[in-house]
């Protein structure tokens, strides 16, 4: 269920309130970029697909079914807008390893910022259906539930996917020459 | 030896802090006999712990904006008169006839379509192509010189329309926001002149441009009560504001 605010909100938002849009706006406006931006690598991309996705929840509020979650609603949109931009940009591939490699040896110290590069840089290595758990796990903080409710999966099917998906990360970055 | 499948799915609930008491019981009693899972569940530990770590990456802070201004708007609550109207039904605003076709100041609203439909639709009342230049009287105006921006914007006004005149250089991207808390009055329109480029999205209280490189374009304001206004100008770089000024307008001087 939403919380009871939200609830509210999104009943007037579906009546076209521009006022209770805005402030789900508010409230989505940073998960969703961040979620589009680790599918895409692309800051210009995510914030396309942001604004496609705001869209495409305003105009579709009728279609939602106020007893589920919204935040599995919004995220689902992002990643599957996210996959299609990957897949009119014909981007889908994951990229090899050594294009997301950030030049770093290992004995080289990693700050936080060269951190969150090269674990971005990974995630571009891993197929869209891992990378998908992974952003809603580890960027979204989302459950095992949430993750199978937005993706529409069962929770057993999330666990083994996510399982896989940080193998294959950490694979990534250790080839990369990050620990 | 590997671990048994049962226990690295134990291990990764426990991480994710999805585990049962049941199921922390027999991992806990898997790690106290084994070496091997105390050390495999070391190293998720940390691993899962770096990728929770990461910071997040924020969306640049006109999007909201944009996103707001590409929405339609709720058609069967018009907030004012349509400014047209008004226009052709004042005497005084006899020049206002010659909107359409012909432009000197072609309106543009660039970026990309997304943009540029949405800021249409929203701010219904856009002062489109406009046939003449707008004469209007100055009166005031302001300097900008710092090294991410440089130029000027001159505030004009003519019958009920405020004009900022922006003739402005700036190196890198950059975002002014325009805030004028008179919800009395509303922005009109955006003409583009000898330059393209430049993105502007519209609330209520405040209109926000993008730009790069050398641009001059004006943004029309409806000041239908000729109230004496304020525009608050902030320049902003990479989400920091690097200069604010402002621009009034008194009918009385």
């Amino acid at each position: 269920m939403n919380k009871p605010n939200e609830t509210t909100l999104i009943e007037r938002c579906i009546k076209g309130d521009r006022q209770a849009f805005e402030t789900l706006l508010i409230q989505y406006e940073k998960p969703v970029f961040n979620a589009a931006y680790r599918m895409l690598n692309n800051r210009d991309d995510a914030s396309d697909v942001t604004q496609t996705v705001f869209l495409k929840v305003y105009e579709n509020f009728d279609s939602f079914d106020p007893s589920r979650r919204f935040f599995s609603w919004i995220y689902r949109i992002t990643l599957n807008e996210s996959i299609n931009w990957l897949v009119r940009q014909n981007r889908l591939a994951p990229l090899p390893h050594d294009t997301a490699d950030q030049g770093k040896s290992p004995e080289q110290e990693l700050d936080s910022a060269q951190r969150c590069a090269a674990v971005q840089a990974a995630l571009m290595t891993i197929k869209t259906e891992y990378r998908t758990v992974i952003i809603m796990k580890h960027f979204l903080g989302c459950s095992y539930a949430e993750i199978g409710d937005a993706l529409e999966i069962e929770e057993k099917k999330v666990k083994s996917r996510l399982y896989t998906a940080r193998q294959l990360l950490k694979d990534a970055l250790t080839s990369s020459g990050i620990n | 030896m590997a671990i048994d499948q049962k226990y690295t799915d134990l291990i990764n609930a426990d991480i994710d802090g999805e585990i049962s008491d049941a199921e922390k019981a027999t991992l806990s009693a898997f790690l106290a006999q084994s070496e091997e899972g105390r050390s495999v569940h070391s190293e998720l530990t940390a691993f899962f712990g770096s990728l929770d770590t990461v910071d997040p990456e924020l969306p640049p802070p006109h999007l909201r904006h944009v996103i707001m201004s590409s929405i339609r708007p709720v058609p069967e609550k018009p907030e004012s008169p349509g400014y047209l109207q008004a226009l052709f039904a004042s005497s005084s605003l006899k020049f206002a006839a010659t909107f359409a076709a012909g432009a000197v100041l072609a309106l543009s609203v660039v970026d990309s379509n997304r943009i540029s439909n949405s800021a249409f639709d929203d701010v219904a009342r856009l002062v489109g192509t406009i046939a003449d230049p707008v004469n209007g009287e100055s009166r005031n105006s302001i300097t900008v010189n710092k090294t991410e921006i440089a130029g000027k914007i001159s505030l004009r006004q003519t019958g009920s329309m405020l004009i900022l005149d922006f003739d402005l250089v700036a190196m890198d991207p950059i975002e002014i926001e325009a805030v004028y808390a008179d919800r009395t009055i509303w922005f009109n329109g955006f003409a583009s002149l000898q330059s393209s480029g430049t993105s502007i999205s519209a609330e209520s209280g405040r209109v926000t441009i993008g730009m790069e490189g050398k641009r001059r374009y004006a943004v029309f304001l409806h000041n239908e009560g000729d109230r004496r206004i304020t525009v608050s100008l902030r320049f902003i770089v990479g989400g920091e504001v690097i200069h604010e000024a402002s621009l009034d307008y008194d009918p009385a001087e």
